[in-house]
């Protein structure tokens, strides 16, 4: 085992919150409202993807105690497959980190620090985040343990006070054309749902593991609960306005004005973005590494976490030449990589190990 | 510019052996070649991404591996919004 560290199952819970939320509240309500309109706050409950992923790894854990998927692939297609699972995995998580990496860098440019070159911002948070994942899995577990309280704070901070603002009538009439706009808006969402695979790689490191479980579906509620509540607020204020903002939830921050007195609270909205930001990016750069670490045979993952911290950044520019095109490729064939990836091929393994094992038991 | 970014490179990937590399242990062979490997493709692929920023990346990658998909997708889109 390369990680000695031990998480609590809710800690994990948390982490996996804070490792799916913050870019899924700040960035899907535009592309969600494109499909659903005013049934925008209907589509997160579509968690499908959510529901799958989960039960995949948690059964998959179950029936190989300790192992993460990678791991348990091998056993289940044996060796040389599942070396190759075992290299695409870690390549496509540093790959979609890249993505993270660069909206949260395009998203702090574009918005607050606008002549700070964007090399500079990504460069910092990938810096922090790894010498976060060099202490180990429990370190990014006490970090979520710590900002979670925060984070949630600050939300409501920014959810209470608009309020009186709102108006019930954007959100009239409630599915006109059926349940299917909902469902199609949903679709991209799909992508956060399946990001729930990273609890495999996190269940061997749980303390309790009775209550893993329940912790990875209180987290998944969660996640839903959240991002109804925010699609909701912003559907409420803006109305039709909100597919024509990148970031409609900034909006609803900036638009926030109690006596001419508290205003601005975008700041808050930046708050929550940087710690956000920060658990997730941890979260997945730690997965990344470890999953190297285990396809290398390496007996320590820290030597190889700087020159992982190089390769991200340049992903994070590598990814897209612009915004635009990232943006697309999100709602396109990242959408579908990550869903084949992260849904269909644990989908399968699942299928296999399970008549394995049925046919081992009669025999 | 461009040669003070390959500067910038050249640093980085100084600091990050001065900082590592004493701390692997001589018996630890097969992390050494890891940490190696990783930093010369991470420098290589730097230096690629400095002289050629349009080479194209694994989003184009998968936009191949995703054509018909994506095209569906895009009229799909299209039509919806539009």
């Amino acid at each position: 085992m390369i990680e000695k560290g031990k998480i609590s199952a809710s800690q994990m819970g948390k982490m996996l919150y804070l490792a799916i939320l913050p870019t899924a509240a700040l960035t899907t309500p535009a592309i969600t409202f494109k499909f659903a309109k005013q049934d925008l706050w209907i589509s997160p409950i579509w968690a499908l993807c959510g529901l799958i992923v989960i039960f995949v790894s948690l059964r998959l854990h179950r029936m190989y105690p300790g192992l993460n998927i990678v791991q348990a692939c091998e056993r289940i297609v044996g060796r040389f497959p599942g070396k190759i699972i075992g290299f695409i995995f870690p390549l496509f998580y540093l790959y979609f980190n890249g993505i993270i990496v660069r909206e949260y860098s395009e998203f702090v440019v574009g918005a607050f620090l606008i002549r700070t070159p964007l090399i500079v911002v990504s460069g910092s948070i990938v810096l922090v985040c790894a010498i976060a994942a060099r202490g180990g899995v429990e370190i990014v577990g006490r970090f979520s343990e710590l900002i979670l309280p925060a984070f949630i704070t600050f939300f409501l901070l920014i959810v209470v006070p608009i309020i009186p603002d709102l108006q019930v009538t954007n959100m009239l009439p409630i599915m006109p054309e059926g349940i299917r706009p909902s469902i199609e808006g949903a679709i991209v969402l799909q992508t956060w749902f399946s990001e729930f695979l990273t609890a495999s790689f996190l269940l061997p490191f749980v303390a309790d593991q009775k209550k893993s479980q329940k912790s990875v579906y209180i987290s998944l509620l969660a996640v839903i609960l959240t991002l109804i509540v925010s699609n909701l607020v912003t559907l409420l204020l803006l109305g039709e306005l909100t597919g024509n903002y990148t970031y409609p939830f900034l909006i609803v921050a900036r638009y926030i004005n109690l006596a001419d007195f508290i205003t601005h609270l975008e700041s808050l909205y930046m708050a929550i973005w940087v710690l956000g930001a920060f658990v997730k990016i941890c979260v997945f750069f730690y997965v990344t590494v470890l999953g190297a670490a285990q396809w290398m045979n390496l007996s320590d993952y820290r030597p190889i976490v700087f020159p992982l911290g190089l390769l991200l950044i340049l992903f994070s520019m590598w990814v897209a030449p612009n915004f635009q095109e990232l943006t697309h490729a999100i709602a396109t064939s990242v959408t579908l990589a990550i869903i084949t990836l992260f849904v269909i091929i644990p989908g399968l393994l699942f299928c296999i190990a399970w008549v394995k094992r049925r046919l081992w038991i009669k025999s | 510019m461009d040669w003070a970014a390959v500067l910038g490179i050249a640093a980085v990937l100084v600091i990050m052996v001065r900082y590592e590399w004493p701390q692997l242990k001589p018996q630890m062979k097969r992390e050494k070649t890891a940490f190696a490997v990783l930093t010369a493709v991470g420098g290589a692929l730097a230096l690629l991404l400095v002289f050629y920023p349009e080479m194209p990346g694994p989003t184009q990658g998968l936009d191949a591996l995703y054509k018909p998909l994506v095209k569906w997708m895009d009229h799909f889109t299209e039509k919806r919004s539009g």
